[in-house]
């Protein structure tokens, strides 16, 4: 996946583009909006990640220009306006989604690929991995073609493990990915530890290999080297 | 009352203690120069009547009205040569009514001879004097009240124009309209300086609360930028080749980062609340949101094994869709929060109030000290301490009035929607329906 990252503080933009780089994705990176649209009208990306606090404008008149240029990217908005009308500005104006600052890296590769799923995929809402299989439409799991009873919360976190595949994910960005906004009031991390608990007894319960281990310290890992 | 009112008023008390007076020394005055003009008068008269009788004319008895005595006297000249009387007469035979004469007396002495010259003549009376004058009184107040209360009121739009824009300027006036006040230009220097005021006061607030908003956005904006470094730094670093005392290390500068934008990001929702950002009303469904929040806590209330009991009513309320949000979710989570394993909670929601009532540790501070900010129980220390603020300037920005009670091991916080506002109101359709069968959740699982 080709993915151009419109985003002006270098820091953030070099950790984006480390992490994504790492993934395997083409990543290129502009630092205002002149240079991304120099970019956006030479070359054609799967997926823009666009700050929208840029030093030379809002990024929002980025989204009508790639509309007026016929610009057929999924954008996601990266950004630190948190205000309800920010996101209902920035999706209105065609973005696909909007993740706000700080956001974990772990989280922003798993929206990216939704959006890629949802948009370029075209209606492929299976993701495999060995004997696992999500079902991202009908929210099914199976492993060697078992149905796992498995509730809504938990097939989003095994999604997201499946997503962000061999990275080591905190507690807090699991938290961030399966409650958003709720995790504000939600200091204590115990109910992520219940919900891998339950993933993992799952799994095992229908022969499925427990893929998940977990990091001292940080958080949990989905380790496929692991047999 | 009216400041024109005021002044009408007073006027017209000082008017009814002055003319009065004035009067009563109106009449002496005109009395003392009426009687002075009869002295001169009857003076030249005797002088008159006197130069006749040197010259042996016998005078006539009236001469210009005036009634003349003639009276020889054998007694020498007395040292007063000039005598006043006046005289009342009740009743006088030729007016047929009281009367009052003035007598002027006189001593001549002529050829050797010594006269009394008495002229005796009419003047006006007191009473028709004292009459006229009171009559005049009277029609004098009649006018003044008339006069000044018209006219004070028709000055009084005139002047008071200024002030009357002034403060329908003020009742207009909006901070977050960002527009300046704008007076119209006015004469009377008290206006000056109220108006000059007032400018200066409502423009060092703009400014005020420009920066203020302006600081609130730049931290919110500025601060976020740099902590998503961090987070992302510290994603890229666990991923790299660490030993378990520094994936601990990690660990704890995440758990740190995460708290610190937690905190950062319910401050900047408190002065946002605070600057009145959320005041846009419409009818938002209070009961739909609390069944929505209910649902999305649903895993966390099973993990914890809490019994939910909730009556719920579909009550609509006016005010902001995400501060209803906002405020029931943070009070479900608290709920949930300070609730211990195999907990109760139950909610109550109907046009009246909202009561969430939970199990929990006894609080250690006394509860209303909980609404404000950091101020926390001691039962969760990872608790920040500010959903309870947000909760309580959510209520009151919406006039809402909470309460936070420990009664029998139970924390029941109440919010109660203002009676007098028909929006509060549930639709009473529905109601009925719902009130013969109301919902029950019991251990949402």
């Amino acid at each position: 996946m080709k993915v151009l990252l419109i985003e002006d503080n270098e820091e953030l933009a070099s950790s984006i583009h480390d992490f994504l780089a790492r993934e395997g994705y083409i990543c290129e990176v502009s630092y205002n909006i002149t240079d991304a649209q120099d970019r956006l009208v030479s070359f054609q990306y799967d997926c823009i990640l666009l700050d929208i606090m840029l030093p030379d404008g809002n990024g929002l008149h980025l989204l009508s220009f790639i509309r007026k240029e016929n610009i057929q990217s999924s954008i996601l908005i990266i950004s630190a306006k948190n205000s309800l009308d920010d996101k209902i500005m920035g999706l209105d104006e065609g973005a696909d989604d909007y993740l706000t600052k700080p956001f974990h890296l772990p989280e922003l590769h798993a929206r990216l690929k939704a959006i890629y799923r949802r948009k370029k995929l075209n209606g492929s809402n299976i993701i495999i991995f060995n004997e696992i299989c999500l079902n991202t439409d009908t929210l099914e799991a199976t492993v060697n073609d078992q149905l796992l009873d498995i509730t809504r919360k938990e097939f989003e976190l095994l999604l997201y493990f499946v997503v962000n595949k061999n990275r080591v994910l905190s507690r807090q960005s699991i938290a961030a990915h399966l409650w958003g906004d709720y995790t504000d009031n939600l200091s204590n991390f115990d109910f992520v530890y219940q919900h891998v608990k339950n993933i993992r007894k799952k799994i095992s319960a229908a022969q499925g290999t427990d893929y998940i281990s977990t990091v001292y310290g940080l958080g949990y890992k989905f380790n496929t080297s692991k047999q | 009352m009216k400041l024109v009112d005021r002044f009408t008023l007073w006027y017209l008390g000082i008017n009814v203690i002055l003319i009065p007076v004035c009067s009563v020394i109106t009449y002496y005055n005109i009395k003392h120069q009426a009687d002075n003009g009869a002295i001169e008068k009857l003076r030249a008269i005797n002088n008159k009547v006197a130069s006749q009788v040197q010259r042996g004319v016998q005078p006539s008895p009236y001469i210009h009205g005036v009634a003349i005595a003639v009276i020889p006297l054998s007694s020498p000249l007395p040292e007063k040569t000039e005598e006043v009387q006046q005289r009342e007469i009740e009743e006088d035979p030729e007016l047929k009514q009281a009367d009052t004469q003035l007598l002027l007396t006189n001593h001549y002495k002529i050829n050797g001879q010594h006269y009394q010259l008495t002229a005796t003549d009419h003047v006006l009376r007191p009473q028709q004097l004292r009459a006229g004058l009171l009559y005049s009184i009277l029609w004098k107040l009649v006018l003044l009240v008339f006069a000044v209360g018209i006219t004070a009121r028709l000055v009084s739009k005139y002047i008071l124009a200024s002030f009357h824009h002034t403060m329908s300027r003020i009742q207009q006036f909006s901070l977050k309209n960002k527009q300046k006040l704008t007076l119209s230009a006015t004469n009377t220097e008290e206006f000056k300086e109220l108006n000059c005021f007032l400018t200066r006061m409502t423009d060092k607030a703009i400014e005020d609360y420009a920066s203020l908003k302006e600081f609130t956005e730049n931290a919110s904006h500025e601060l976020q930028t740099p902590l998503s470094v961090i987070r992302s730094k510290l994603d890229l670093l666990s991923e790299s080749e660490i030993h378990g005392q520094q994936a601990k290390l990690i660990g704890d500068m995440q758990n740190a980062v995460e708290k610190l934008s937690r905190i950062h990001r319910a401050l900047a929702l408190l002065t946002r609340l605070e600057n009145q950002e959320y005041d846009k009303r419409e009818e938002v469904g209070f009961g739909k949101c609390m069944m929505e929040t209910l649902a999305t806590f649903r895993d966390l209330i099973h993990l914890k094994d809490i019994q939910v009991k909730s009556y719920i009513q579909p009550v609509k309320v006016k005010m902001h869709p995400a501060l209803v949000d906002i405020l029931v979710s943070n009070l479900v989570s608290n709920a949930i929060r300070h609730n211990m394993r195999g907990g109760y909670i139950a909610i109550t929601l109907n046009d009246e109030q909202l009561e969430i009532s939970n199990t929990g540790r006894p609080p250690e501070v006394p509860t209303q000290e909980l609404f404000r900010r950091f101020k926390k129980s001691n039962q969760c220390n990872d608790s920040i301490g500010i959903g309870l603020a947000i909760v309580k300037q959510i209520c009151d920005s919406s006039h809402f009035d909470i309460q936070y009670e420990y009664v029998a091991t139970h924390h029941i916080i109440r919010v109660k929607f203002p009676t007098e506002e028909p929006s509060s109101k549930l639709l009473q359709n529905d109601a009925l329906i719902l009130r013969e069968n109301p919902v029950v959740v019991t251990g949402m699982q």
